[in-house]
């Protein structure tokens, strides 16, 4: 006897495994690499694309094929990170509340902001990487993990709204907040110069 | 900032997401406002560089056969996995109808031979439907992502918590090793008999250690499988009790644990 809920549909799912493995198994790397940034070390990371294999499994059953299993398995690695010990930790420095304060101050945003400067200036700090990885390592969870799933990931907004379970709206607002404040962070050795 | 391109829709041209409206209306801002066009392109620039930069950590091939493994494995029903398994191995051709030949004694023989293998086989399919369930109820514990039903890392507390429950007893390990931890236990059932599942950490990996009382026939076998479905799985059988332990952890050190346990059944 088992109390297991997938042992009771194994039959239904039993024949979906290759297109488990398919569709999974080349999202591996994706996958790692996103838990990596998010967990910050590489035992988390890999405990948390584990689990999100193992719920993804169990599942599978309920996953419609021909719909977005990319965004399917990314929310489960998304809600597994948030309840892991990594998650709450960083939960606990950046509460949603603050999250929605802020949001609603930058309705609109200031033009300093903006960046005005020439493309050249851009492209030697960009050029950069190690300086645009530890500015990306500063970015509080819910702003790096947007611009983890649009810029790295190349998800659509609609995607990435789905897989955050927020407002496309809230997308694009965490988007924005994401490049100013990677901006500001790699600009702020200039404006220390020429202060 | 009236007049320009506001951040919202330089980051939407950037990430292709505007609407053909909206694309036509910002085209023909940025062929009139070199500023804009400075920002458009530094959106670009950012996100390109963003995209180089967050493609940063790659899983060891270690890691990636392990899950590879969890994923082909995980769903496969027992019979296909058996089934697999007698596929890879070098199984001999049929006997030619010709040894229906040979005397009374090697018919005898033979089937004999055939009684044997069926009763082996019927055994050893026993054991590994034993060992799946094992396994699906650990990774249960870990999908479920849930406290253990009695949380202690004192066997003081943990042991007599199943009093009353189980129709059994058994010992715990007073000293583990420095980053082996008792977490808690749960009661569950394994093959409808009421179990303990203890419950350890070795580091981050989490092991659990199924304790039931002895089923009559043969003690389970370990001999022969060391891994299910990407788990490494360790046992023991007394007279009283079978133990299995099964967790990713390294085999070396699950086999350390469960050897401590085995050590204080006496």
């Amino acid at each position: 006897m088992t109390l297991l809920p997938w042992k009771r549909t194994r039959r239904e799912v039993a024949p979906t495994a290759s297109l488990f493995e398919e569709l999974a198994l080349p999202l591996l790397p994706s996958l790692h690499n996103v838990a990596f940034w998010l967990a910050r070390n590489s035992t988390d990371a890999e405990d948390l694309v584990q689990e999100t294999i193992l719920k993804a499994l169990r599942g599978f059953g309920s996953f419609e094929p021909g719909s977005n299993f990319k965004a399917w398995i990314f929310r489960i690695l998304r809600n597994s990170y948030l309840t892991s010990r990594s998650g709450l930790a960083a939960r606990r420095t950046w509460s949603l509340d603050e999250e929605l304060e802020e949001a609603a101050e930058f309705g609109s945003y200031p033009e300093s902001v903006i960046d005005r400067q020439t493309p050249e200036v851009n492209l030697l700090r960009l050029a950069d990487q190690a300086a645009l990885q530890a500015a990306m390592e500063q970015l509080p969870p819910l702003l790096l993990e947007v611009i983890l799933l649009c810029d790295v990931e190349e998800m659509r907004y609609r995607e990435i709204a789905s897989v955050l379970e927020i407002p496309m709206g809230t997308v694009m607002s965490r988007i924005a907040r994401a490049r100013a404040a990677l901006r500001q962070t790699l600009d702020m050795p200039r404006r220390e110069a020429r202060a | 900032m009236s007049g320009h391109l506001t951040e919202t829709i330089l980051n939407a041209l950037a990430d292709g997401e505007l609407s053909a409206e909206q694309l036509v209306e910002a085209q023909a801002h940025l062929s009139t406002c070199p500023s804009c066009t400075s920002s458009a392109l530094s959106q670009t620039m950012l996100k390109t560089s963003i995209a180089k930069a967050g493609h940063r950590y790659r899983p060891s091939s270690e890691f990636e056969k392990r899950m590879t493994r969890l994923a082909s494995h995980a769903l496969e029903p027992a019979a296909t996995r058996e089934a697999g398994a007698h596929k890879s191995g070098a199984r001999k051709p049929p006997q030619p109808w010709r040894v229906l030949t040979y005397t009374g004694w090697t018919a005898a023989a033979v089937l004999l031979l055939v009684f044997a293998g069926l009763f082996s086989m019927q055994r050893g399919g026993q054991q590994t439907a034993f060992f799946a369930e094992v396994c699906d109820q650990h990774i249960a514990m870990l999908a479920a992502n849930a406290p253990p039903q009695v949380i202690s890392s004192d066997r003081h507390t943990v042991k007599p918590w199943f009093q009353g429950k189980l129709p059994f007893s058994f010992n715990l390990p007073e000293h583990l090793p420095g980053d082996t931890t008792l977490d808690g236990a749960n009661l569950t059932y394994l093959r409808d008999q009421a179990t303990a599942q203890l419950l350890y950490s070795i580091g981050r990996h989490r092991v659990s250690v199924f304790v039931r009382k002895r089923a009559g026939g043969a003690a389970v076998s370990y001999g022969a499988l060391k891994e299910v479905s990407g788990f490494h799985v360790a046992g023991f059988s007394n007279a009283a009790l079978d133990v299995v332990a099964v967790s990713d952890v390294d085999p070396t050190r699950l086999a350390g644990l469960v050897q401590l346990i085995q050590q204080v059944q006496n």
